[in-house]
């Protein structure tokens, strides 16, 4: 059949027609593009396309320059891709590289954060060993107590770990799966109690992507890493509500506190003034909060500070080290939060482990101060020695001290 | 007025549709050969003039990063990039220091504070015919 020359002239003017429109369009989506910026850090030194969208964000902090470190060798994805879903991708931990999962690939190596013990560079084996990303103690308790098992000795965590060289006797824990339990109690712990340690799948929403991993505690802000750690980043975690043990849930506190001592922490508990004025990393140290590389029990078994860690005891003074060799940790630290001038020949205080307090330093009347390391505030304080206080030497836990010392509230 | 047929204006719209993407197709062929590729690293760095660095200047050039020596010897070059993970060096009264993670060397570039652990690179340096100077990164 032959088509008429009239037909045949619609038709070449609609398909025409058509290039035009789909031609027009091609050019109007490509306009759409952004102007790509590039970036080729000197760690990587192969190209990236980050910045064309995300030059705007803070730099997360002064130990990782993006010029040197890039965005992709710590957050994964598509480093020349300019499309949006495409670029991110492959993005590791969504939007927390840190959590513990692919921590080893975001954070690791070994001039980064799994670095040798000796180098004192071994944070991501402290931090998966940890209390804090294993949980031990409370899964053991819930276990013992409805009868799961003997003791109380931790055989589970978030998730699966082992460490041979662990001083504890503990080497591994296996990971706890709620469904293999047969009490429901211990059923319904593992589906409401379990969301919120550094090792476990953090809650669906934006909003909680970065409350496990490192960022549970480094990042206080938009797009920051830092060791300036305030009391309200840790109670993000450790002030957020109670455990109704009835129910076996959570219960999120729904107020918005403002003073410390008053409303913020529960009507029951005592502090001394350092306690609710200072920050908790004033006086909480890494090994504590950070695990120091061996596998524990439970919380009891990693935290040691006490009162008279900086205070001393009725007949000894607090532990003191002068600084001598430059290469101390106590000066990478000071280095990390520049809050304090520390400098060879200083003498600060340092725990019962001996790790520094570096935020203290001895003054020349033998009285001692402390600089918050969150706040940049100053305090001086004095040693027990030679006050008139009655403290008995094996009484040294904070609710001994609570008795005199405990502020009115 | 002049009537135009329809068979006239069919012509005249196709034509001009034609004409149009053939200018469009055209315009997004040029962007995308417009598009520069992926750079890739410079290795190779026209530092000027042999004139310009008088005997016993230690120069700072920012773009590499790195410090251009002209010693008695003759002409040497320190990368200034640190040696732990990269990051640029930053002169002081001893050395320098890297003001990511406190690594510190001295002068000649030797460490003496961790956590680099390998002194800092000599960087190749060719002075060609016409008394130019040629630094290598690679």
């Amino acid at each position: 059949m032959q088509t008429k020359p009239t037909t045949f002239h619609f038709l070449l003017f609609i398909v025409s027609g058509l290039l035009l429109a789909t031609l027009s369009l091609v050019w109007w989506n490509s306009s759409r593009q952004p102007q790509p910026i590039e970036l080729i850090p000197t760690l990587t030194g192969e190209t990236e396309y980050c910045l064309t969208c995300h030059a705007d964000l803070p730099e997360i902090s002064a130990s990782h320059p993006v010029e040197t470190f890039g965005c992709v060798s710590c957050h994964g994805g598509e480093r020349l891709a300019l499309n949006a879903d495409l670029a991110h991708s492959t993005m590791r931990g969504g939007g927390n590289p840190s959590a513990l999962s692919v921590v080893e690939t975001s954070c690791g190596g070994s001039n980064c954060h799994s670095g040798s013990e000796a180098d004192d560079r071994h944070h991501i084996q402290r931090v998966t060993t940890s209390v804090q990303s294993t949980y031990a103690g409370a899964i053991s308790n819930i276990l013992f107590t409805f009868g799961a098992q003997p003791d109380l000795t931790a055989r589970f965590g978030i998730a699966a770990i082992t460490d041979e060289n662990s001083k504890t006797g503990i080497t591994a824990l296996q990971a706890f799966d709620p469904l293999n339990a047969n009490h429901p109690s211990v059923q319904k712990f593992g589906e409401e109690c379990l969301t919120c340690h550094l090792h476990a799948e953090p809650r669906e929403g934006e909003a909680f992507a970065r409350e496990t991993g490192c960022a549970a505690c480094h990042t206080t802000g938009e797009h920051n890493l830092t060791t300036a750690i305030p009391y309200t980043q840790c109670n993000a975690c450790h002030n957020r509500g109670n455990y109704d043990l009835r129910t076996m849930t959570f219960v999120e506190r729904t107020d918005h506190p403002t003073q410390r001592i008053d409303d913020y922490y529960q009507p029951i508990a005592q502090f001394t003034q350092c306690e609710y004025t200072l920050d908790c990393v004033d006086c909480h140290t890494r090994s504590e909060v950070m695990g120091d590389g061996d596998i524990h029990n439970d919380q009891a078994s990693i935290e040691y500070v006490q009162c008279k860690t900086c205070h001393g005891a009725l007949e000894e003074l607090p532990l003191t080290k002068t600084l001598t060799d430059p290469n101390d940790i106590a000066f990478t630290l000071a280095f990390l939060n520049p809050v304090v001038d520390l400098k060879l020949g200083d003498t600060i205080l340092i725990t019962e482990k001996g790790e520094p307090l570096w935020n203290t330093k001895v003054l020349p009347d033998g009285t001692y101060e402390m600089i918050g390391k969150a706040t940049k505030q100053y305090f001086t304080f004095k040693p027990v020695m030679g006050t008139a206080c009655e403290q008995k030497p094996d009484e040294q836990e904070s609710h001994y001290c609570h008795e005199c010392h405990a502020v009115e509230k | 007025m002049t009537q135009i047929s329809r068979r006239d204006f069919l012509k005249l719209a196709r034509e001009g549709f034609l004409y149009l993407s053939a200018a469009l197709a055209t315009g997004s062929l040029l962007r995308f050969l417009s598009y520069a590729p992926a750079s890739e690293q410079k290795t190779e760095f026209d530092l000027g003039s042999v004139d310009n660095y008088p005997v016993g200047s230690r120069t700072s050039i920012p773009e590499i990063p790195a410090l251009l020596i002209h010693a008695e010897s003759g002409f040497t070059a320190l990368s200034l990039t640190c040696t732990h993970l990269g990051c640029t060096l930053e002169p002081n009264n001893n050395g320098f220091a890297c003001p990511c993670h406190n690594s510190a060397f001295d002068a000649e570039g030797n460490v003496t504070q961790g956590p680099a652990v390998k002194p800092l690179r000599s960087l190749r340096i060719q002075i060609t015919d016409e008394n130019t100077i040629i630094a290598y990164t690679d």
